[in-house]
């Protein structure tokens, strides 16, 4: 990878120190049965509530649009700048196009991250220009490309998903033709237990297979979903892990499920803003 | 150390069994593709080399156009697999520019270019397996896809590259093992049929005196290799054109 | 390729019909040819044809350190190279969004334990362990990468053949490692959970796999499902266009039958690949 020499780098490779102290010592295996005993997750959640959500338009002054969001302790900014002429094309095309960066802050993670974007940071732009695609009106805006940053500030997990919900207010509020609201939700799946909205522990948890006998079911991953809630239709799918077709339908269904409870409260902080808008 | 004696035995043989002035087995396809307008696959020893041809098509980028010839674009790269040791990067690296504008020179000199103006030709190749000797690969496998591509040209252009071995003997087609042990090499493209010499580069030292002999040799090989890909576009040709049976009237 | 409205009604109407413009149903596929063990530098390679779409897939390894935080497990690694060869799109850079799109969903597709064990190309916990470099060439594309790609990564790490090593030596940080000498002397990996993908593309009301470039341009939404035995190790949807949740569904059912079966068959013809059936580009 090239250095980026502009600015002072951090050490290219480095490891967390949590991995020698072994002050946590609590593997993925032995906090998942803490959690399964209990019933409850460790922030007193049921498995299939989401975490409180602070959604808020209007934290960058300087972009067109913009929204902060808050899902525990998960943050994320996403910023949306006016439609320019696309670069670099020399052909006229009908439909626009997004542009957009994911990226995680260097102290966003327990890891530091590097200031250009490493594989899974492209993947997730990737995505999320996939879910925001169609929930633009592209064919008005011809030979426009629209910029959509994103940039978590704390990843406690589900920071895609937060994402993706936050580009949504954001477009709105730069006045981007839109089909529709966008809400996104992230399930994690470990032993048929689904746990919505999952926290960096919890994400961990569901990417390990548990190697103990009386753990016989293989089933563990990350769903992500993003919807348009009118025409339910799912703009975006995405899966990893391993999963059986049984449970990543019933996943889907608690997917689906949890998105639609998270719809009114965009629409909440959308009329807010208008209502705003009205009265100054 | 005495390495210079290590590239011809006594009895003048080379590493490879080969004789100082043989070519390493040449074998070559026509249209292995379908989607560009023309495409070949060449192998010289073992480096093999892909090369694909698209066009004349109208110029992508409208301020290179010009209005007496067309520009030829040209490409190298090499798979990350193709060396020994894995490549980071399959092209994009200075060694891979400098092959690029080398086959584009090679190829201006024997396109017809002025009977396509406002217009481009594409020509990408893609080294699959490096073993000494790739740039003449390229340039060969570029003719044949553009023979193939039906593009008139002027007559074959042809590389081959030569060395000196023990100090006074001529070598032809220079392997990577024998490039690596350090020889001088010289490589040459140049058109066959009329002696011309488009390009020389040379590496590594030898006194003046032995340059003609040695640069004999190239020529010589790059007429060899011209007889050889001239027998394979007829062989081509025939092919193709053996379902309308016009070929058995011919021969 | 850009298609006008009657010739995309054409196809929509063939694949209504159970009948696609080539002759096939909506669960078949092209003629598949596969070859393995033609590059002659790598520890494993292998070259699929499926109609054209050619790729060609070259798998080396070499000794590296293990993540710190991965201390038994060896490394995996996708590269993706468009070659020009395949469109003059992908010159220069062009090619890399689909370069990167694909290995994320290799890299995503081999990352459970139960479909790809890491843990066999561990040496020495935390300080020695095997990397694998996956290198997959697009040389013509003709429709339906994703699938081509992942038959033919299994291919190909199916032929790679990793050196045995009689012993390791250590001496203080120093790890000396001893590589059997014979050439013949190597473990094979196990891929039999290794997955493969199928794209499964909607166009008009119905579901169709395999498709090619024209249909691809019809599709109004389509998803990439990596199927390893019957279970799905990724699922993304790919390119513009939305699914209801019912047709997401059906399309998952489609995608995981027709993925057993891809599978099976791709298992059995590797079986049968005998070392002295080596034709390359010449055939």
């Amino acid at each position: 990878m090239p250095v980026d020499h502009k600015r002072i780098n951090g050490p290219e490779e480095s490891v967390p120190y949590e991995l020698f102290a072994r002050l946590s010592g609590l593997t993925s295996e032995k906090a998942f049965e803490q959690l399964y005993k209990a019933g409850k997750r460790s922030d007193g959640r049921e498995f299939e509530e989401h975490r409180k959500i602070f959604l808020k338009n209007g934290a960058v002054s300087q972009a067109k649009g913009s929204a902060y969001i808050e899902m525990g302790q998960t943050k994320v900014i996403v910023s949306v700048f006016d439609p320019r002429e696309i670069p670099n094309r020399s052909d006229y095309s009908l439909k626009g196009e997004l542009y957009c960066e994911f990226k995680f802050a260097p102290f966003s993670c327990a890891k530091r991250r590097l200031h250009q974007q490493d594989n899974e940071e492209k993947q997730y732009s990737c995505i999320m220009k996939k879910a925001l695609e169609s929930a633009v009106c592209l064919h008005e805006l011809p030979n426009f490309q629209v910029d959509i940053y994103a940039l978590v500030m704390h990843n406690d997990g589900s920071a895609l998903s937060a994402a993706i919900t936050a580009a949504g207010v954001a477009l709105v509020e730069a006045g981007v033709p839109m089909y529709d609201i966008i809400t996104s939700v992230t399930v994690g799946i470990q032993q048929g237990v689904k746990l919505v909205d999952p926290d960096s522990l919890e994400e961990q948890m569901c990417q390990v297979q548990f190697l103990s006998e009386k753990y016989q079911d293989n089933n563990h991953g990350l769903l992500i979903i993003s919807k348009l809630h009118t025409q339910e239709q799912l703009c975006q799918f995405y899966q990893n892990g391993y999963v059986s077709l049984e449970v990543l339908k019933s996943g889907l269904e608690v997917l689906s499920k949890t998105c639609e409870v998270i719809v009114p409260l965009v629409q909440k902080c959308l009329i807010k803003h208008i209502t705003n808008g009205i009265k100054s | 150390m005495s390495r210079k004696k290590e590239l011809l035995s006594r009895v003048g043989l080379r590493l490879d069994g080969r004789r100082a002035d043989e070519l390493r087995r040449i074998r070559c396809k026509l249209g292995v593709f379908t989607q560009p307008d023309g495409s070949a696959y060449i192998e010289q020893g073992l480096t093999k080399v892909l090369a694909a041809v698209y066009g004349p098509h109208q110029v992508r980028s409208k301020q290179k156009a010009q209005h007496d010839t067309c520009i030829i674009n040209t490409q190298f790269s090499m798979a990350v697999f193709s060396t020994n040791e894995r490549k980071k990067r399959p092209r994009g690296d200075r060694k891979s520019t400098e092959l690029s504008m080398h086959l584009q020179q090679a190829l201006l000199a024997v396109i017809k270019t002025e009977l396509y103006p406002w217009s481009q030709i594409d020509v990408y190749v893609e080294v699959l397996h490096g073993d000494g000797g790739i740039y003449p690969a390229c340039v060969n496998a570029a003719t044949l896809a553009i023979i193939d591509a039906g593009i008139p040209i002027k007559e074959y252009v042809c590389a081959c590259t030569a060395s000196l071995g023990n100090n006074d003997i001529p070598m032809l087609d220079v392997s990577h093992q024998e490039e690596v042990i350090g020889g001088p090499t010289l490589t040459v493209a140049a058109l066959p049929m009329s002696g011309k010499i488009v390009l020389m580069e040379m590496s590594q030292r030898f006194h003046l005196d032995h340059l003609p002999k040695v640069l004999d040799k190239a020529l010589e090989g790059c007429k060899d290799i011209k007889a050889i890909l001239d027998e394979a576009v007829k062989n081509h040709v025939r092919e193709m054109g053996s379902s309308t049976g016009w070929a058995n009237t011919t021969s | 390729m850009s298609l006008c409205d009657a010739e995309k009604t054409f196809i929509l109407h063939g694949v209504a019909e159970n009948f696609r413009s080539d002759g096939r149903d909506r669960e078949g596929y092209r003629p598949i040819e596969i070859e393995t063990d033609i590059v002659q530098h790598a520890f494993g390679s292998a070259r699929l044809r499926l109609a054209n779409t050619d790729i060609l897939v070259a798998v080396k390894i070499e000794v590296d350190t293990p993540l710190p935080e991965r201390p038994f497990e060896g490394k995996i690694e996708f590269f993706v190279d468009c070659s020009a060869n395949a469109t003059p799109d992908f010159e220069g850079r062009g090619g890399e969004t689909l370069a990167i799109e694909l290995s994320n969903i290799l890299a995503s597709a081999y990352k459970s334990p139960k479909t790809f064990n890491l843990k066999k190309l561990c040496i020495l916990k935390g300080k020695k362990c095997w990397k694998l470099y996956v290198d997959i060439l697009i040389l013509e594309c003709g429709g339906n990468l994703f699938d081509a790609v992942s038959l033919a990564v299994k291919a190909a790490l199916f032929n790679t053949k990793v050196p045995l090593i009689k012993s390791v030596n250590i001496d203080g940080d120093n790890v000396e490692l001893d590589v059997s000498d014979n050439v013949f002397d190597c473990e094979r990996l196990d891929v039999t959970n290794a997955p493969v993908m199928v794209t499964v593309c909607k166009i008009g009301d119905n579901c169709v796999v395999d498709p090619n470039l024209a249909e691809e341009q019809c599709s109004v939404g389509s998803i990439v499902v990596a199927i390893s035995q019957e279970y799905f190790s990724t699922v993304t949807s790919i390119g513009i266009g939305s699914l209801h949740a019912q047709t997401l569904c059906s399309s998952l059912e489609l995608g995981q039958k027709v993925g057993i079966r891809l599978n099976e068959a791709l298992m059995d013809t590797l079986s049968h690949i005998t070392s002295d059936q080596d034709f390359g580009f010449l055939k």
